[in-house]
């Protein structure tokens, strides 16, 4: 009988196991901090302030930050004047403190045990679900699958956006960030969320996206701010004018971008061959071609050539790239490697119909009137090209892809006109 | 100890139960419409279904079969022991029946003769390829990942022009018309599969895969990959919408084109997202 009492047993402990393993939520809970700004700690150069000798004013701007914006993700504070739907009530699903949020709302996301249904998932919950493996908790692009990608996802807490109607450098406006997480972003991992989520859960998304990235931009201001102090005077440092004049700075920011869009004073131009031959001539004659190449292959002058990209990149531990940068590049040749944000990067193969900001026209007049934030494609509107330069511009790189003989075919140096004159001749 | 049989039959029982219940309940039966779970929606997914079913009642009627002489054997046959602890009844050796050997051979053999011979005629409509409809493709489709996308011709009625329609994730067709899509992948092995019409076909990178269906009701359905393609695979859906007439589908492709056409902020008609702060 022995045989029985012991089937017995193994058979019980496999069911606890089992239990066991699928009820702990150990997973779930944890405590979850938001990760500071790197400059808190160390030196990044002489363009950032820092606080790496200051123990002190670190304390205090931590001090700040909780103040401002709630001691961890999971309970979020939103500052007075902060440009939210609502006042932030769309960020989380349980709001302690009544239904009229007040000034300073704590926003309790744990619901408890007992508290009432939730009326919907709130921003934080579905970032949590659908963004932070790629994001990372505190917006820092740093989730665990972001090390498999390339590019890698946008880190929030600068502010600095891509593809954006606002004027360049400022911060995006809500239907940017609306369109990007609706469609995605085309040729990247940033997934289009239009099959996944409805469009009342993606605005409160976009709302924890732009808490995220304000409150990232907040952190930098006042470490900026500490910096200017000396350790010693730590006490005079950050009063809580100081600290509320900063916000409001950033959420000035970002709540003039709200209505500063850029719109084309005309429509675009028809897409005739006209008007395509200028666009073909005003590539080849401005900086286009510099970056973007003579073939718009994405291979010009301006950036590194692809083998040494990709023995910069692909060619060894990626935590080794600056090293790599700087031994492949020579300190004179000022060739472009990467971004702002400091991942690598290359300038559009043109030839492809692939645009990461959109096909639209008013999407592409955007790109090229204004640039594409921190990705060193440069503005070009209102100069060097005005809105008809911008069209034909646009026409041109919307009938590139279906017609490549358009820059095999161009003649070398072109004068400006001959081209269109050859055209009105065929 | 009798008791064993029981707890045997029980299992059985409750298999057996499991899909009798199956049949009533929407979420577990086949993905069907919403309004009526037994109706099948597309003619490939009524061929489908006949074979499943063929198969479903031969493989459960063979486990009744199996289930009910395997429980009366322990039924009648329990293991009995005198004061002692010793077996009470001296065990058989047999060297077996050929004749029941042939038996058990000979029949699931000629079963499965015969369901791949019946199934051949639906597969064939399904996959050869010279069984498509002789229409105009609806659409490209590449997979990638983690997304659909598509490629409906534009006003040309050509694929891979400077007006074709380009969106993600989004499949529109019309009722009871055949449709025809290519499907590509941009990366790796994915499945193209609309569950509703029991459609399935994978993606393979390199070839061009023509995939043709129908489906005789308007409404919503869903599209899902079903070949694990990396870690955001859950997430590679898509919607489906089946328009009840041509000039349905052609008003939303037109709507997609005049906005894939933008040029101006203006042009949207009742959107209250540009200009003002209307937040805070
Ligand atoms: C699979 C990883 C992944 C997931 C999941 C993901 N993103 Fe992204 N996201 C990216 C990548 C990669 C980029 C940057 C692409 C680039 O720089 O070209 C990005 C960029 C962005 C941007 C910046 C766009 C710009 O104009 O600069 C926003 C905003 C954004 N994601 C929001 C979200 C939101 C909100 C979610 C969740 C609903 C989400 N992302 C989920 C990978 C991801
Ligand atoms: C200083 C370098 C530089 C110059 C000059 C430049 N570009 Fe770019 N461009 C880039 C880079 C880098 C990217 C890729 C950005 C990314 O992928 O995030 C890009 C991307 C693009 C894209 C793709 C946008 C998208 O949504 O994916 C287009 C279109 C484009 N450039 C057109 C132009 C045109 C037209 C000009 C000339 C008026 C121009 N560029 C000048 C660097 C440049
Ligand atoms: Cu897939």
């Amino acid at each position: 009988m022995i045989w029985r009492s012991r089937l017995g047993w193994m058979l019980g402990c496999s069911f606890l196991a089992v239990a066991a393993s699928g009820c702990s939520d150990a997973f779930n809970a944890g405590d979850l901090v938001y990760i500071e700004a790197p400059a808190m700690t160390q030196d990044l150069g002489p363009t950032q302030g820092n606080l790496k000798d200051k123990p002190r004013l670190r304390e205090k701007v931590r001090a700040a930050m909780k103040e401002l914006y709630g001691p961890d993700p999971q309970t979020i504070r939103v500052p007075k004047g902060m440009p939210l739907s609502n006042g932030g009530a769309l960020l989380a699903s349980h709001i302690e403190g009544g239904k009229d949020p007040g000034p300073h709302p704590i926003l309790q996301v744990s619901a408890t045990p007992g508290s009432a249904p939730a009326p919907q998932a709130g921003g934080y919950a579905i970032y949590r679900r659908n963004c932070l493996h790629c994001h990372g908790v505190s917006g820092a692009g740093d989730g665990p699958t972001a090390p498999f990608m390339y590019p890698t996802p946008r880190d929030f807490r600068p502010g600095k956006f891509k593809f954006t109607s606002t004027p360049s450098g400022r911060p995006p406006h809500r239907d940017d960030l609306r369109r990007t997480i609706t469609y995605g972003l085309d040729g990247t991992s940033m997934p289009a969320f239009e099959p996944l989520l409805t469009p009342a859960e993606i605005e409160e998304v976009v709302d924890y996206v732009m808490f995220l990235s304000m409150r990232g931009q907040t952190e930098l201001a006042l470490i900026d701010e500490a910096a200017t102090f000396e350790e010693g005077d730590a006490g005079e440092a950050l009063d809580e004018e100081t600290v509320q004049s900063l916000a409001d700075s950033v959420f000035k920011m970002w709540r003039k971008s709200q209505s500063a869009r850029l719109n084309p004073k005309v429509a675009r131009t028809e897409p005739t061959r006209a008007s395509i031959l200028r666009g073909r001539d005003l590539f080849l004659a401005s900086d286009c071609k510099d970056c973007h190449g003579r073939l718009a292959a994405g291979d010009g002058d301006s950036f590194i050539d692809q083998e040494t990209f990709n023995k910069i990149v692909f060619g060894g531990n990626p935590s080794e790239r600056a090293r790599r940068a700087e031994e492949l590049i020579s300190r004179d040749s000022k060739k472009l490697w990467k971004d702002d944000w400091g991942n690598p990067l290359r300038p559009a193969n043109l030839n492809k119909p692939m645009y990461k900001g959109g096909r639209r026209p008013i999407d592409l007049y955007w790109r090229i009137a204004k640039g594409i934030n921190g990705a060193q494609m440069p503005g070009h509107y209102p100069s060097p090209f005005d809105d008809e330069k911008t069209w034909d511009i646009v026409n041109f790189v919307l009938a590139l892809p279906y017609e490549p003989t358009l820059l095999t075919d161009a003649p070398q140096n072109a004068p400006a006109g001959t081209a269109v004159a050859d055209a009105r001749g065929r | 100890m009798r008791k064993w049989s029981i707890l045997f039959a029980m299992a059985a029982i409750s298999t057996v139960g499991c899909f009798v219940y199956s049949y009533f309940d929407p979420d577990w039966w086949l993905p069907n419409t919403a309004r009526d779970m037994h109706r099948v929606v597309s003619t490939f997914g009524r061929e489908i279904d006949n074979l499943f079913l063929i198969i479903l009642f031969v493989t459960g009627g063979v486990f009744i079969i199996t289930q009910v002489v395997l429980v009366a054997a322990m039924y009648r046959f329990p293991d009995r022991r005198d004061e002692q602890g010793r077996p009470v009844r001296k065990a058989v050796y047999s060297h077996g029946s050929q004749l029941l050997e042939l038996i058990w051979t000979v029949i699931p053999a000629g079963i499965l003769v015969f369901i791949a011979l019946y199934q051949m005629g639906t597969w064939a409509s399904i996959k050869y390829r010279g069984s498509a409809p002789r229409v105009p493709p609806l659409a490209e489709i590449t997979a990638r990942q983690f997304q659909w996308v598509m490629r409906y011709p534009g006003p040309d009625r050509k694929l891979n022009t400077a007006d074709d329609l380009v969106v993600i994730d989004d499949l529109h067709f019309v009722k009871k018309q055949s449709v025809l899509i290519y499907l590509k992948s941009a990366d790796v092995l994915h499945s193209f599969y609309l569950p509703q019409l029991r459609i399935k076909q994978d993606a393979v990178p390199g070839l061009t895969i023509p995939v043709w269906f129908d489906c005789d009701e308007a409404g919503e359905y869903e599209l899902v990959c079903a070949e694990l393609c990396g870690w955001g695979h859950y997430k590679m859906r898509g919607n489906v919408t089946v328009h009840e007439t041509e000039k349905d589908l052609r008003r939303w492709i037109d709507e997609k084109l005049a906005e894939q056409g933008r040029s101006q902020l203006a042009m949207i008609p009742g959107s209250g997202s540009e200009g003002g702060d209307r937040d805070d």
